[in-house]
């Protein structure tokens, strides 16, 4: 169980996280997501003990991360896999890893197994690529075969192979009881592995909820376009809710496709195109954090996804 | 218990750092070669009747200039593999695994002072051998073999606990090196020939003529002990482990 209680931290009189309260239960995978500078990776940095706290506590079973004796036994944690000394070989990374933690160097070849890089592990982490730094960094959080596993954003650079492997990977160690916490920006594959998600922007809560409550919450809509969209609005307004999206294009909230359908076949009125849009986490994220965005570009706009059939 | 448990594995962890990396070897190589040389050249001339005009001269005596040399090795290793770590990133994992960060200054200068306290002292051994078995009339005393070692243990385990304390301040190899080069060797020489007597004395109490004191017994002025050489080097060993285990221990681990 991870749990931080009121967790603030300022860099001078910027604040990267503030007053932040959530839990992340065991058996479950928790999404954390928030856009950049929104403060997931101090929150976790402060979790592991790397920055300290302004204020408030971010513990592990109870106690700080610096408490436990062991703590490659008690935690995992994928932070960035680029720091790693590029002169070591992916083994000796590891034995080191080992040896600070007492866990027995066989260990070491096991973990290698089950990221798949027993045969780089001889080579210099230097020689390997972004994705094979990720797996040893996996590895690594692997290693004590802890309760707890912290991964921040554990799909960069990894292929499809091991974007589907690290999915099924996920959702073993949800299975096997574990407390998964993943901060990623890629929604889909969040929206895929996650039970829950932890959403903050500028360093606060925005949600922290099921997967299916956020999506919910984002709303399913009809898209319908006509090249009578005005007459059909006005149509629609009396039984939904309407707004436009784009030339000839209608969102509709509150109808059915077919009802939509039925009700623009009974006045006469064409339809090209009707499609019912499912909310997703990627919509969900952005209506919730609109306005909490740091750093933005000029067309930065939400997604969405029509629905199949 | 525990906490005694933690420090053995991260000195074990510690250990395995040092010796895993190519620097370190290149640096002991490099330093291997350089001492032996001296030391070999040392033999050849104290044979040709050349050396010091001492009493009960020994071979230790014509090898211990070597030690300057060794120190300036040293300390740069123990920069090198205390600052690297920032400047990889390695860092981050080294305090994921060993979060007790008191513990991991503590074997970090362990480790790294005392290899090179054993490494300094074998090769100084060496340079001393070279002298001996070409200088017929050198010896190798006991007495002042036990002496010179104790000295070598003292500048050379002074200097490299102050590089694993530059390391840990500047956070950044280049920092430390260039610091560990200005307080042993170019601020004790510029400061020491200025006509003022401040900066006279402030270069006196410099950790390079605290060194050099220590390894030929006199220093810039007449009232320089070798006593206050080594009170020195232990002074600027403590107050720079002081300051860069500070900042280890109460700021963020940054790269």
């Amino acid at each position: 169980m991870i749990s931080v209680r009121g967790l603030t931290k300022d860099f001078g009189r910027v604040r990267a996280v503030d007053d932040l309260t959530f839990d992340v239960a065991p058996g479950t995978v928790t999404g954390f997501l928030g856009p950049n500078g929104a403060g997931k990776s101090t929150t976790m940095r402060m979790l592991l003990g790397l920055d300290r706290p302004t204020s408030g506590t971010a513990t592990v079973g109870g106690r700080r991360y610096a408490e436990h004796a062991a703590p490659l036994r008690e935690v995992g944690a994928l932070l960035d896999a680029s720091a790693v000394h590029p002169g070591r070989t992916g083994r000796t990374h590891l034995r080191i890893a080992a040896r600070t933690n007492g866990i027995p160097l066989a260990r070491v070849d096991e973990v290698l197994d089950r990221v798949g890089l027993t045969g780089a592990a001889g080579r210099r982490v230097k020689g390997y690529s972004l994705g094979m730094r990720q797996r040893l960094g996996i590895a690594a959080a692997l290693l004590g075969d802890p309760p707890v596993l912290l991964f921040d954003e554990p799909v960069n650079g990894l292929d499809l192979e091991g974007v589907r492997w690290i999915r099924s990977l996920f959702r073993e160690c949800a299975a096997e009881g574990r407390t998964v916490l993943v901060s990623s920006h890629l929604m889909s594959e969040v929206q895929l592995v996650a039970d829950r998600v932890v959403i903050i922007g500028r360093g606060r809560l925005v949600a922290d909820a099921a997967v299916g409550e956020v999506v919910g919450a984002a709303g399913r809509r009809v898209r319908v376009r006509s090249p009578r969209a005005d007459a059909l609005a006005r149509l629609l307004a009396e039984r939904g809710e309407v707004t436009s999206a784009g030339p000839d294009e209608l969102d509709v909230v509150g109808l059915t496709e077919a009802e939509v359908g039925t009700a623009a076949h009974e006045h006469g009125l064409p339809v090209h195109h009707l499609a019912e849009v499912a909310g997703s986490l990627e919509a969900a994220y952005w209506s919730l954090t609109e306005g909490e965005v740091e750093f933005r570009g000029e067309d930065a706009a939400a997604p969405e996804q029509e629905v199949a059939g | 218990m525990t906490v005694l448990r933690t420090f053995g594995r991260t000195v074990a962890a510690e250990w395995l750092r040092l010796v895993t990396v190519r620097s370190t070897w290149v640096l002991l190589v490099l330093l291997a070669l350089a001492v032996t040389a001296l030391g070999a050249l040392a033999g050849y001339d104290a044979a040709q009747g050349a050396g010091f005009d001492a009493p009960a001269r020994t071979a230790w005596d014509d090898a211990r200039f070597t030690l300057l040399f060794l120190l300036f090795g040293l300390v740069a290793l123990s920069c090198v593999a205390t600052a690297s770590d920032y400047g990889t990133g390695g860092i981050v994992p080294t305090l994921q695994w060993t979060p007790r960060r008191g513990v991991l200054l503590a074997a970090r200068t362990v480790v790294v002072a005392g290899v090179s306290v054993l490494v300094g002292m074998l090769l100084l051994t060496v340079a001393a051998a070279l002298v001996a078995v070409q200088a017929d009339g050198l010896g190798l005393s006991p007495d002042v073999g036990a002496s010179t070692l104790g000295d070598t243990a003292l500048v050379v385990g002074s200097g490299t606990v102050m590089g694993v304390g530059l390391g840990l301040l500047t956070r950044s190899t280049a920092g430390a090196l260039v610091t560990a080069i200005g307080l042993l060797v170019v601020l004790p020489l510029v400061l020491g020939n200025l006509p003022y007597e401040t900066l006279r004395t402030l270069a006196e109490h410099l950790p390079g003529t605290g060194a050099v004191v220590v390894v030929f017994g006199e220093g810039p002025s007449p009232e320089t002990t070798a006593a206050q050489g080594r009170l020195t080097l232990l002074a600027w060993a403590a107050g720079t482990l002081l300051l860069g285990g500070l900042r280890l221990l109460r700021t963020d681990a940054t790269r």
